[in-house]
């Protein structure tokens, strides 16, 4: 069952990648979607076995490397923490291939998209299957591809191909420090296999090594090379870069990639080395500050953006951190809860606005929408459950996980876990404020489009309304029925050995906080819903005040706190330059001249020489002829010296 | 007195041959009308007999027989190298007809003069004794000067037959002044005894004796500095004689320099690798770079001879069995290129004239894009570009030669190739890149089509099924030189 | 000392014949130089006991092959003065590397001569028995040892044969020729016309 849930998509790649032009657009397109939600369904039956039967297993695929020391299996590991990621990823995964049935209906290369579609989703299950570190970094890289083309599948698109390489190229940087972490992982336990190094990682604690005359610890340095890798995948802080760009690919693409399933693969690459970041408290405090720092950015700067999927796309960074610093924190559980709920409601809202965006011809600046409710009833309605799950109303699913994360922030007692508290109120503060300035600017007030654009304004077809009822019914009760399994007192029996926690569970102490720790998130959040309110409802004219009156604060956040700006001072341009230099003057004025271009006209003119030889007289020949002979035995009669 | 009949069992392929030669000769002779196909076709047939025979009569993979007194041997070795001849042979037999129709000196001598050539190439293969080996080399020669001038009608081709004949004495001289002076200084022509017996083989008159023999025989393979005729007889000649040039006597002579050197003087290594490194080198430098300013695709293929002959004698300078095994492996695919090769070259008709300049391929892959797809197989391949199976022959004989600690020769030999996959790639390049020239008449897919489909085929990547039989057939064939 | 004597006397000839064969200006002298140097070539074998071999040369090569040289230079115009412009001009450089090369033959030759001898004698096939002559003794080895030679041989003057008419002969039309099988054929119906010849009018 394991391996038809993993191989289902790959067959499905490899049919429309191979025969879609055979087959056809129908064909390809029911073919992947079909394999999918069969996947999708046997990934239920799995999750069920594993979390009500506890069943965990090990499944052998494959004999992969048997090399010297390095010895290892193609396995999929399927425990609580791969149950949950296998329902997320092909419960999403089926519902965006049917969303876009719909939804790429006037493309003209459909099968190809169908095949990348399903060549992620495969790359995923891969990626949540691995039973040790090189399988996990093959699934890694090859979501890292499928995202490469998907970003860039309007290849004609320059932003499109532009974007793509960000992406790939930002994704690099995080994947080596990854590569490093398992080469290092390789040579302190001698192994990559998890339960091996897991096993071992008691004994390695505490073991230091000397680096540039520092002494470092070997376990932390090993774990942060890790985050590093879940960094460029889960666009943290620092790495973020491409996540907003890579809002160029179509919006399916966005929906599944980039909210609910790869880039939620650094947080499960933190989950399931939780054995090795417990023992590493340092790591886990510089996660629990890069997520709620990456937490409060995101969404500060969602606030000003007027692209519609921009707003999402940081939406999904800030949520991201909650992610990361519940992680921080320990509190594995709260943080595969929030990626759980998360999955559903994030997917609905990019699917929503996957459909605003149709029905408005393809526009995404929320400027020139507006005033739609009406035309659009049901995408409207979407949008409004999965904003209210996202700012966590209850009782939709963002109340129980959102709220569970921000209390084990602050039942942490820890400066960082104060400080991630202290971010993720704000945070959720400025959370609401955006989306409800999303569904404000989106769907009320005035129309503010062209008169082409609402002549067609239409509603979308059934085939991608049930995707987003679908994922609507999850946000509002994924949280409601799930909460005890993830963090309540079912967690111990559902999680198993899935995650370790060294210390007091925290998860137990959240039960504890003060009264307005936990109604301080909802509170915010309402706070956020009346301030929008009166920004887009009330007076209109308020925004546009505020903006001139804060004009550099509103400046610094439009341009997203100028990290583009100044990667592109740091990196971009010294590397054009040095490129620049070594093309011109290194590889041009001197390889080229002294290497192909210098050999190259020394060839031609021994040719030349070769050629003025060739004279054409026999008598020239035979003299060539006797000269050879008289060489060779002159050569012989000094070197024998035979007389 | 009594004389026995000596065993004619070894040589029953040359008995064959000889008096097949003789037949053909009179069945021409004594019909009236022109039987240029008749006799072509029965040419084919009696070599491919002869093939036949000599398979059927071999003494065993590794077991050796001689006749004639010792002057004549077969073994593993000689039925290898047999083999490929009577293939290039047969090869440039078929592919001559048309040519010989269009240019109107369709002749039945032609495969007769064809047939007695093989003949003695196959004598030059089995020769065990000096004299035998003179013997089969004259044969031979004789029957290709009067080839190549066999379109008498052309001064190209005449002056081509008077210039190969002219050197051709002049190397045959120096082959007879290296013999006499071995003779005298050793007692004997026969290579048994001289590998056995030569107790004073330090002195310097052998030496130059050898050096003297070497040069006559490195006439024969286009050997720097004894490669000067090559081009302009290649370019002389009529085409399927080129053609045959480029083949077979190419790999008779080969094997004859292999047979002197490892049969007759086995206890001199030391000084003739000497003389092979020096030829060797000098073949793959000019091969390399003489080549890069040739506009005659006739010409390009001399020097492509010239230096694929350095290559292999590279193998031949390692001494080893490995490195004699690369040769083997190296002339049976040079020859699969060359035969394609020329197959494409005689394809280059407009209106039944060859057109032989190179910039005249241009855009050939628009107007014939069968030819011209394989011609890029034989080019790619005779650059040595992996996967082809060019490729692999370079490979055995560099890495024989590293083994056999000589690691100038191998790089020379790297450095040359990469100078000469630029021509090689040139023509290419013309073919897929450059704008059309007029179309080459259209070839029916008869003879020529599948002698390059079949050797196109042989030098695809497909040959990497085929290259670990040959070579353990190579290996089998050196071992019994050694 | 005699045979010595005039071995070295031949041998002086023979090369200054040679010499003077390629040095020569009226090539008719050439080809004279020629039979002069075959003169002393056979003298030199009659010298060596192989008297079969210098009868050969004398009537084979003086006689026939050379007089047809000399025949086909007489009726050849070839303007041999033109075609030796180049000669003097590689005069120097051809003459050193000449020199130099007879100067290592002979130093090869002269060196330790005398320790080969005993080696290359050892190889040596036995001298022609006693009560045999010449001429039987290489008839009995050149039809049995070296039959295959032999043959090979044949064949090689075969090719020659085949390679003179392919280059030179030429079937000319218009030209008439004497068929004898033809001529007895012949009947009168071919060959015959009857014609009516009207008065006044002629054929």
């Amino acid at each position: 069952m394991y391996k038809a849930i993993v191989f289902m998509p790959l067959i499905g790649f490899l049919i429309a990648g191979l025969f879609g032009r055979q087959l056809g657009t129908k064909a390809s397109q029911w073919i992947t979607t079909g394999l999918l939600v069969a996947s999708a369904v046997l990934s239920m039956v799995a999750f069920m076995d594993v979390a009500v039967g506890g069943n965990t297993t090990m499944v052998h695929v494959a004999n992969w490397v048997s090399s010297g020391d390095l010895n290892f299996h193609w396995q999929l590991k399927i425990d609580a923490l791969t149950a949950v990621m296998l329902v997320v990823v092909t419960l999403v995964s089926a519902l965006v291939h049917i969303y876009s049935i719909g939804y790429m209906s006037h493309d003209d290369h459909n099968p190809r998209f169908f095949a990348y579609l399903s060549l992620f989703t495969f790359a995923m299950l891969m990626l949540v299957t691995a039973n040790n570190f090189l399988q996990l970094f093959f699934g890694w890289e090859g979501v890292g591809l499928a995202s490469y083309l998907l970003i860039g599948f309007w290849y004609k698109k320059p932003s499109a191909n532009a974007a793509a390489i960000k992406a790939f190229l930002v994704n690099r940087v995080g994947d080596f420090g990854l590569s490093l972490g398992i080469l290092a992982i390789f040579l302190v336990f001698g192994s990559v296999t998890f339960d091996v190094v897991f096993a071992a990682v008691p004994a390695i604690a505490g073991q230091t090594f000397m680096f540039l005359g520092m002494e470092a610890d070997v376990l932390t340095t090993i774990c942060l090379l890790l985050f590093v890798g879940a960094m460029g995948k889960s666009a943290q802080l620092g790495l973020h870069t491409w996540l907003p760009d890579a809002m160029e690919g179509p919006t399916p693409v966005s929906a599944l990639i980039h909210a609910a399933t790869m880039v939620t693969a650094g947080v499960f690459l933190v989950a399931r080395t939780s054995p090795m970041f417990e023992f590493a408290p340092f790591a886990l405090d510089v996660v629990t500050v890069v997520g709620a720092t990456t937490a409060i950015f995101a969404a500060s700067v969602a606030l000003v953006q007027n692209d519609i999927k921009r707003v999402i796309a940081y939406s999904t960074c800030s949520q991201l951190g909650y992610m990361f610093f519940a992680l921080g924190v320990s509190a594995y559980g709260a943080a595969m809860f929030h990626l759980f709920t998360h999955a559903f409601f994030k997917a609905l809202l990019f699917l929503g606005a996957g459909s605003v965006i149709h029905a408005m011809s393809d526009e995404q600046d929320m400027r020139k929408m507006g005033g739609s409710r009406q035309m659009i009833p049901m995408t409207y309605i979407m949008m409004i459950i999965g904003t209210l799950a996202l700012t966590g109303i209850f009782p939709f699913a963002g109340y129980f996980s959102k709220d569970t994360v921000i209390e084990a922030a602050y039942a942490a007692h820890t400066g960082v876990g104060e400080y991630a508290f202290i971010m993720a109120i704000v945070a959720a503060l400025m959370t609401s404020f955006y989306s409800w300035r999303l569904i404000f600017m989106t769907f009320h007030g005035k129309a503010r489009g062209g008169e082409e654009t609402l002549k067609h304004m239409h509603e979308s077809p059934p085939v991608m309304l049930l995707p987003l009822v679908v994922l609507a019914i999850g946000a509002v009760i994924a949280g409601f029925v799930f909460s005890d399994m993830f963090v309540g007192e079912g967690r111990f029996e559902f999680w198993g050995a899935a995650l370790f926690v060294k210390g007091d569970d925290i998860l137990e102490s959240i039960h504890h906080v003060p009264t307005f720790v936990k109604f301080l998130p909802l509170i915010v959040s309402i706070l956020g819903f009346i301030i929008a309110y009166k920004f887009y409802i009330k007076s209109t004219e308020l925004p546009a005040k505020v903006a001139g009156a804060f004009k550099y604060l509103y400046q610094f956040l439009l341009n997203k706190w100028y990290w583009d700006e100044l990667y592109d001072f740091l990196f971009v341009r010294p590397s054009f330059w040095l490129g620049k230099f070594l093309w011109k003057k290194g590889d041009g004025g001197v390889i080229d001249r002294f290497g192909p271009d210098g050999f190259a006209a020394f060839a031609m003119m021994m040719a030349k020489r070769a050629r003025s030889v060739q004279t054409g007289f026999v008598y020239h020949y035979a003299f060539a002829m006797l000269i050879g002979v008289a060489l060779l035995v002159t050569w012989f009669m000094f070197t024998r010296g035979g007389f | 007195m009594s004389a026995t009949l000596p065993d004619l069992t070894p040589a029953l392929p040359e008995i064959f041959v000889a008096c097949a030669a003789m037949a053909l000769l009179m069945v021409g002779v004594f019909k009236k009308d022109n039987l240029l196909k008749v006799v072509t076709r029965l040419g084919v047939l009696s070599l491919a007999i002869a093939f036949v025979i000599m398979v059927a009569k071999m003494p065993g993979l590794d077991r050796v027989a001689t006749t004639f007194g010792g002057m004549f041997i077969v073994d593993g070795f000689s039925v290898f190298m047999k083999s490929l001849v009577l293939i290039g042979s047969m090869a440039a037999l078929l592919m001559s007809q048309q040519y010989l129709i269009d240019r109107k000196i369709d002749r039945f001598e032609f495969p007769v003069l064809i047939v007695l050539a093989t003949l003695g190439m196959m004598m030059m293969i089995s020769a065990n004794d000096f004299m035998a080996l003179y013997v089969g080399l004259e044969l031979q020669s004789l029957s290709l000067y009067v080839l190549a001038s066999f379109d008498r009608e052309r001064q190209r081709s005449t002056e081509a037959g008077l210039k190969y004949f002219v050197l051709g004495a002049l190397s045959s001289g120096m082959l007879l002044y290296g013999i006499s002076l071995i003779y005298g200084f050793s007692g004997t022509t026969s290579f048994s005894v001289l590998s056995t017996g030569l107790a004073n083989s330090e002195n310097i008159g052998l030496v130059v004796g050898l050096v003297f023999v070497l040069a006559g025989l490195a006439f024969k393979v286009s050997a720097v500095p004894f490669h000067m005729w090559t081009p302009d007889v290649y370019e002389g000649a009529p085409t399927p004689v080129t053609a045959l040039f480029a083949a077979a006597p190419k790999v008779a002579a080969m094997a004859l320099l292999m047979r002197v050197v490892l049969g007759g003087f086995p206890t001199m290594a030391a000084d003739w690798q000497q003389i092979i490194i020096f030829i060797s080198i000098g073949s793959m430098l000019v091969g390399a770079f003489a080549a890069l300013v040739q506009t005659n695709i006739k010409r390009l293929m001399a020097y492509s001879s010239i230096g694929h002959v350095g290559y292999a004698l590279v193998g031949l300078a390692a001494g080893t069995v490995q490195g004699v095994e690369g040769v083997l492996v190296y002339m049976t695919i040079y020859m699969t290129m060359t035969i394609g090769t020329f197959a494409c070259i005689l394809s280059m008709r407009r209106d039944k004239a060859l057109d032989l300049d190179i910039n005249e391929l241009a855009g050939l892959s628009r107007n014939q894009p069968a030819m011209a797809f394989a011609l890029a197989v034989f080019m790619f391949s005779l650059a040595g570009i992996p996967l082809l199976a060019g490729f692999f022959g370079k490979y055995f004989i560099f890495m024989s030669a590293i083994d056999a600690g000589l690691y100038t020769l191998a790089i020379i030999g790297f450095v040359a190739s990469v100078v000469g996959a630029f021509y090689y790639l040139r023509i290419v390049k013309i073919m897929y890149f450059d704008e059309p020239a007029a179309k080459f008449d259209d070839n029916e897919f008869g003879t020529m089509g599948f002698i390059m489909g079949l050797t196109a085929a042989l030098n695809s990547p497909l040959s990497f099924l085929l290259i670990y039989p040959l070579l353990g057939l190579a290996g089998v064939a050196a071992a019994s030189l050694f | 000392m005699m045979i010595a004597f005039t071995f070295y006397l031949f041998a002086a000839i023979a090369v200054l014949g040679g010499v003077m064969v390629i040095s020569s200006k009226n090539p008719v002298h050439s080809v004279l130089y020629l039979i002069l140097t075959f003169f002393t070539a056979a003298g030199l074998f009659v010298l060596m006991g192989a008297e079969f071999i210098a009868m050969i040369l004398v009537i084979v090569y003086v006689g026939a092959v050379a007089v047809l040289f000399l025949f086909v230079v007489m009726m050849l115009d070839v303007d041999f003065v033109r075609l030796k412009e180049g000669f003097l001009q590689y005069m120097p450089i051809g003459a050193t590397i000449g020199l130099v090369l007879l100067a290592e033959i002979v130093m090869v030759l002269i060196s330790r001569s005398a320790d080969i001898t005993t080696e290359a004698l050892s190889h040596v096939a036995q001298p022609t028995p006693e009560g045999v002559t010449n001429t039987e003794a290489l008839g009995r080895i050149l039809y049995t040892d070296y039959i295959y030679i032999f043959q090979a041989a044949g064949l090689i003057l075969l090719v020659a044969m085949i390679g003179a008419i392919v280059l030179t002969h030429r079937k000319r039309p218009g030209v008439k020729r004497q068929v004898i099988a033809d001529q007895v054929a012949t009947r009168p119906e071919d060959v015959i016309e009857v014609k009516k010849v009207r008065p006044g009018r002629g054929i």
